[in-house]
């Protein structure tokens, strides 16, 4: 629990209801303990619908607890979290802007001036390798570039924390992998805490730190593993083949298989009461 | 290595030539089409022009009632040429372009004001929807009267019954295209640090910008039907005029005359609609209709 006080996260006791339609209620995650040590990868792993994008919407601020607090850099999350950058599943870029003003649009918010905006947006394209890009419009880019943007929107506000809700799952396989590759390199560089979901399990691990389990739905924290894998990590397609990685997944697939197979019996069964405790 | 260079090399050079010829014989069927389909709107509109002009000389049709094609050219030359009862043809044209126009700005602007504004503000929303409703079912057409009697025979009541009937169609678009925004859209701006104002700003208005302008095109045939109608209710001037005066002499020419001209007025502001809704949305995708031009 180092340095708690000086950044990561901290879920304590953390619960979320959200209120149907319908008018009834649902939990969506309950008493999760989670801690994101500063500059820590941690991935978030779990059946589908069982709250883990919650948890993220929860740390950023997006949206209140019902019961439990959310600390982070050791403030309690009140608002919107202040030095958070989230990257969406859809990549959530103005169509109607171009690329660049895209980017810049962190700073413009934070007062920054269009001019110095835009050059900052035009560096960030660079790093991310877009340069030429700057002036095309998000539909005229492929889904592995609009989500290269997506990045350089995010990163441009130098965030103490990274949220990734299933950044990459809209991209085809190669493209994903060379995604991952680049995450982890711009990761290094300025080593945000990252909060990272996903349903994959060997993403998960070939990028975090720490992999948490979370249950099928009512989601709450069921195991947590650290990833002693060295890093620099290299390439993500390669270190799959690691002993190590191998059985670091047979471990946790052992974990989840359970939550995602009781998830999954619990869709297939007509009687059953989703979101019940 | 070079082997399958030297293949694949001589595969895309071969490969283009078929192309280009595919493409070619694509825009030379495209270009067919195009000139069999412009020649038919041509002999349709002859044949029927013919049919009315004829038909009207050798007594099927009875040109007091229906007019005749050459009828109405000579009435509208004559109004050209000579003028109206009340003042010059082009003075009344005038007239009905001003108060669609200004019916048209004014309603547009008040539309896109309160469409965002309730649909930002779920509470103003709550309270003034059932109004907004019952406003909205009511023959707006009506309210002309009512105007007539409030602001007298002038401009000022016609601008306003314009802008009523246009106002409504913008704010329920603009209020439909507040309310449909990307959420995640907004989500983003917000932990980038956007106040609300600046969401309102660059996701908000942009993204219900398309709806709003969707909703030009209908809103700018609203403002001339305003207009028009409005004249007709009472006025000292205006096409909406001459055509009830021409009604009132049974004169069938005049009214379809004052109706072609009417015509031409809204194909023109139709036409610098369509440049304005290219210029606004130029960020946009062509539809793959654009794309796919007919027959490629």
């Amino acid at each position: 629990m180092s340095g708690v006080a000086s950044g990561g996260v901290v879920l304590r006791g953390v619960t979320k209801r959200f209120v149907t339609p319908t008018g009834a209620a649902m939990t969506a995650i309950r008493d999760i303990n989670l801690t994101v040590e500063p500059g820590q990868f941690v991935a978030i792993v779990g059946p589908t619908g069982c709250g883990k994008s919650t948890t993220l919407t929860l740390a950023s601020g997006l949206d209140m607890p019902s019961g439990g607090t959310v600390t982070v850099n050791g403030k309690d999350v009140t608002g919107i979290t202040k030095g958070a950058s989230f990257v969406f599943q859809t990549d959530a870029l103005m169509p109607w802007k171009s690329v660049e003003a895209n980017v810049a649009l962190g700073p413009t918010f934070r007062g920054v001036s269009k001019a110095d905006a835009l050059k900052l947006a035009r560096n960030w394209l660079k790093t991310v390798g877009l340069a030429g890009f700057e002036k095309h419009y998000p539909h005229q880019l492929s889904g592995g570039m609009r989500k290269r943007v997506s990045l350089a929107a995010a990163l441009i506000n130098e965030p103490t924390m990274l949220m990734m809700d299933e950044p990459f799952s809209a991209l085809d396989v190669q493209t994903r992998a060379i995604m991952s590759n680049e995450l982890l390199t711009l990761w290094e560089k300025s080593r945000p805490s990252v909060m990272f979901v996903t349903h994959d399990l060997e993403e998960a691990i070939a990028l975090a730190d720490k992999v948490v389990v979370i249950t099928a739905g009512p989601g709450t924290v069921k195991a947590t593993f650290e990833v002693d894998l060295p890093r620099p990590r290299g390439a993500v397609q390669e270190i799959r083949f690691q002993p190590r990685f191998l059985e670091l997944y047979q471990q946790i697939w052992e974990s989840l298989r359970e939550e995602v197979e009781r998830a999954y019996s619990r869709q297939a069964d007509p009687n059953a009461v989703r979101g019940a405790a | 290595m070079t082997q399958m260079d030297t293949v694949a090399g001589q595969g895309t050079s071969d490969g283009r030539k078929e192309e280009s010829a595919i493409a070619a014989a694509a825009r030379a069927r495209f270009r067919t089409r195009k000139i069999l389909v412009h020649t038919t709107q041509i002999a349709i509109l002859v044949l029927g022009l013919g049919f009315w002009e004829i038909g009207s000389r050798i007594g099927w049709i009875d040109p007091f009632f229906f007019g005749s094609p050459l009828g109405i050219v000579q009435r509208l030359a004559d109004w050209f040429a000579n003028g109206t009862a009340y003042g010059s043809f082009w003075d009344q044209i005038w007239i009905t372009l001003e108060e669609s126009i200004l019916g048209f700005v004014f309603g547009v602007a008040s539309g896109v004001v309160f469409g965002i504004l309730l649909g930002e503000v779920p509470f103003l929303a709550d309270v003034f929807g059932p109004y907004i409703k019952i406003v909205n079912a009511l023959p707006r057409i009506v309210l002309g009267s009512i105007f007539v009697i409030w602001l007298g025979l002038g401009l000022p009541s016609k601008v306003l019954l314009a802008a009523v009937l246009v106002f409504f169609v913008v704010f329920f678009n603009a209020f439909q295209g507040v309310r449909s925004v990307d959420r995640n859209l907004v989500a983003n701006a917000r932990i980038l640090g956007a106040s609300r104002l600046q969401v309102v700003r660059h996701v908000v208005v942009p993204s219900a910008m398309t709806w709003i302008i969707a909703s030009l095109h209908v809103a700018l045939g609203f403002s001339i039907i305003g207009a028009i109608v409005g004249e007709f209710l009472g006025a000292q001037g205006g096409l909406g005029l001459v055509i009830a005066t021409s009604q009132n002499t049974f004169d069938a020419s005049g009214v379809f005359g004052a109706m072609l001209v009417i015509g031409v007025l809204a194909l023109g502001a139709e036409a610098l609609m369509t440049q304005l809704e290219h210029r606004l949305l130029a960020w946009r995708p062509k539809s793959t209709s654009e794309n796919n031009i007919a027959g490629l």
